[in-house]
């Protein structure tokens, strides 16, 4: 795949704008993951996923051709993302939603087991982890997405965060240890 | 027995524990009950984040974004390869008389201080050379940066003049930021690094509009680097003006 993204970013180098869809169709699903991790909500990862293509496509003469798209347009996300939540009106939707109503603000999971005492657990872990999720910081967020949602080795959590590879196992190790340390008290409970 | 502590622990859901670290998880009941309780969290994270978008997804994205999106001028292979191939061998040239000059440099330096009084006080010939030809980059650049300053995109033909020219300036700035870099002059590396920002921004953008300009001279401070790049000029003995402090011929 990654010899077959080069060649389609020559194409579109080469004036062939719409060998760009070949690009944000075979990423975007993962580049949202990646986005709705790091924003916390549906509606603003939508956004980030089209200001990382759009970003993706403007710098394209930029992308280095000894990494994979993959992980350039990674890098991309992470930034648009970690802008987003930077806005204020931004972090003054997660506050009001951490107040409010978490199940407006976090992603809407299918259970199948639907009790109403069920469906008021799910939205009360739901909520818990969403406001662990919001104490990381943005590395600690990133990594832990990356590695724990998506798969990510380390070399390529380092690559796209800009740090070391050890740094980036810290970083993971930090996430799960804040994650386990704030969902503790649900233990029982599940 | 020395038990896993959490990052071993944690190295282990991922799959990244040593051989050692799962013989002891099968042989110790205390590190597996703990080992058991951190799968059932992360287990449980994993749960409750991921949702995967349908597989029309990527389609729906690329029709939102495919109207906004302008296709990269098309420019003929034989010419780009030609262009790249002489501003490499360029850039190349003046890279290598720009390490010769800073040894030189050095080495002048050093024996002037040493020496009271000089006999030929003028820098080596090969430094001469590269200053003219770092002068003439810093100049280029600074043109092109009041260019830049002064551009109300009005004209579509004087962005892409812009443009070619920031293309042209982007591969040799590259290498004489690298050889300062290594060269230990802080300033030089410095300026040159924010300028390349600039350049490759100019460069790469497919669609230079006045707003992208503008938003340019905001973020990276355009007016800023002018001024660095004028402060660096005066560093550069002039052409002809006889000898300048030791200092400046090290740039």
């Amino acid at each position: 795949m990654q010899g077959n993204d080069h060649s389609v970013v020559q194409a579109v180098l080469g004036g062939n704008k719409d060998a760009y869809g070949a690009l944000v169709r075979a990423h975007s699903a993962a580049v949202f993951r990646v986005a709705v991790g790091i924003v916390g909500n549906e509606a603003d990862a939508e956004e980030v996923v089209q200001e990382t293509f759009l970003r993706g496509y403007q710098r394209l003469g930029s992308f280095q051709q000894r990494s994979g798209f993959g992980t350039w347009i990674y890098r991309i996300a992470v930034n648009c993302a970690l802008d987003r939540i930077r806005q204020p009106e931004i972090e003054a939707e997660f506050r009001y939603g951490e107040e409010g109503d978490p199940e407006e603000r976090t992603v809407q999971v299918a259970t199948p087991d639907a009790s109403p005492e069920r469906l008021l657990l799910s939205r009360e872990i739901r909520g818990a982890q969403q406001q662990a999720m919001q104490r990381l910081t943005a590395t600690e967020k990133t990594a832990f997405v990356l590695r724990h949602l998506e798969d990510r080795s380390m070399n390529e959590i380092a690559e796209v965060l800009g740090i070391e590879t050890n740094a980036a196992k810290q970083a993971v190790y930090r996430a799960v240890q804040k994650l386990r340390r704030e969902l503790a008290p649900l233990r029982g409970n599940a | 027995m020395k038990h896993l502590n959490e990052e071993e622990l944690i190295e282990l859901y991922y799959n990244e524990a040593t051989t050692a670290a799962h013989v002891h998880l099968r042989a110790c009941r205390e590190c597996s009950t703990q080992y058991a309780e951190l799968q059932r969290d992360l287990d449980r994270v994993k749960a409750v984040q991921v949702r995967a978008p349908g597989a029309e997804y990527g389609e729906r994205v690329w029709q939102a974004l495919s109207p906004r999106l302008i296709a990269y001028q098309k420019r003929p292979a034989r010419r780009h390869s030609w262009v790249q191939w002489k501003s490499a061998t360029v850039a190349a040239t003046c890279a290598a008389l720009l390490a010769i000059a800073f040894v030189g440099g050095r080495y002048w330096e050093r024996h002037t201080n040493k020496t009271v009084a000089i006999a030929n006080p003028n820098p080596p010939a090969t430094q001469r050379v590269l200053l003219v030809v770092l002068t003439d980059h810093l100049d280029r650049t600074e043109r092109l940066l009041v260019a830049l300053n002064h551009a109300d995109s009005s004209g579509p033909a004087e962005n892409s003049q812009l443009q070619s020219d920031a293309r042209e300036l982007l591969a040799s700035n590259r290498l004489y930021r690298a050889t300062a870099s290594k060269a230990g002059d802080p300033a030089m590396a410095g300026a040159l690094d924010r300028v390349e920002n600039v350049l490759a921004e100019v460069a790469n953008d497919p669609n230079l509009t006045a707003d992208d300009l503008e938003r340019v001279r905001r973020d990276m401070n355009t007016e800023g680097i002018l001024f660095e790049i004028r402060v660096l000029l005066a560093r550069t003995p002039d052409q002809g003006s006889g000898p300048k402090p030791a200092k400046g011929a090290s740039i």
